[in-house]
């Protein structure tokens, strides 16, 4: 699914990305409550104000769970499969929440990165985070 | 109508004050291209897309982005009438250009992206959401006049 250049532009923003998976997730999470607020509604456990605490705890959570798709592109389904489980029998997220949580993931990317963003770098990354978000939610069904 | 605190306002206006319309446009319309492919299908008469730097540096490209840019700059001095400011756009991408209105929200997606880009830290969540909910006034607007 993913091209050899595109898995090298994976890995390359991972590299930054490592390291500071819980500040990462933090500002993630941050931003989906923020600029999507019905997203917090799979996140009552979190209250309608989730703390810094709360956010980089469950953001790092997040971000190592992508660490772990970026290790294995070539075989998301099995190694997102309890993951997948998760979803679709415990969390049960609308499908519709998983591209605003790519834009979000995206703009963090873009903010932080800014002029070494590139165009194949967003491309690639939002090829792979789509990949991994059909992943998750392919046992729903 | 899109419903902006009076904060979002001004922090919208604020930042777009220093957006370098001409550039941004062209850069938001390539990354369409190269980040969503089949949004080319409009582009036919743009020449080489072949490949994203193709696209990146393809003047029509860029002379299009910037078009659409300002058009979409006025829809900002115009938030409390969208619909009305792009009656005639709407009308357009429905009777002449056939575009469905998936694309104006994939392309409001990529603006925010480029403003980001552009602007890093100041681009705040705050900031992010003001203006999520412009582009998808905008979209909502061009969509409106479909039939």
């Amino acid at each position: 699914m993913l091209s050899t250049q595109e898995r090298i532009q994976v890995a390359q923003v991972w590299d930054l990305i490592a390291g500071h998976e819980a500040s990462f997730g933090a500002e993630l999470l941050l931003r989906l409550f923020t600029v999507y607020p019905s997203t917090k509604s799979y996140f009552k456990h979190l209250g309608f104000c989730p703390d810094e605490t709360q956010l980089l705890t469950h953001g790092q959570r997040m971000l190592e769970a992508v660490g772990v798709a970026v290790q294995h592109m070539d075989n998301l389904r099995a190694a997102l499969s309890p993951l997948a489980d998760l979803h679709a029998q415990v969390l049960r997220v609308d499908p519709s929440n998983f591209p605003l949580l790519i834009q979000c993931f995206q703009v963090v990317l873009a903010s932080h990165l800014q002029g070494e963003f590139t165009v194949e770098m967003q491309a690639a990354w939002d090829k792979f985070l789509t990949g991994v978000a059909v992943v998750l939610t392919e046992k729903y069904r | 109508m899109v419903h902006l605190t009076a904060e979002e306002k001004s922090a919208v206006t604020a930042l777009w004050s220093k957006v370098k319309v001409d550039e941004v446009g062209g850069e938001a319309l390539g990354r369409l291209l190269v980040v969503y492919p089949w949004t080319q299908r409009f582009f036919d008469s743009f020449g080489d897309l072949s490949s994203p730097n193709a696209i990146m540096s393809n003047p029509k490209v860029k002379a299009h982005g910037k078009k659409v840019l300002n058009s979409f700059s006025d829809g900002l001095k115009n938030l409390d009438n969208l619909k009305g400011t792009f009656a005639k756009l709407s009308e357009l991408h429905c009777d002449q250009l056939h575009v469905d209105p998936e694309n104006f929200k994939l392309l409001g997606n990529v603006l925010v992206c480029v403003l980001a880009r552009h602007f890093g830290k100041e681009f705040t969540p705050q900031v992010q959401g003001a203006f999520q909910k412009v582009v998808t006034g905008v979209a909502n607007a061009l969509a409106h006049k479909y039939h």
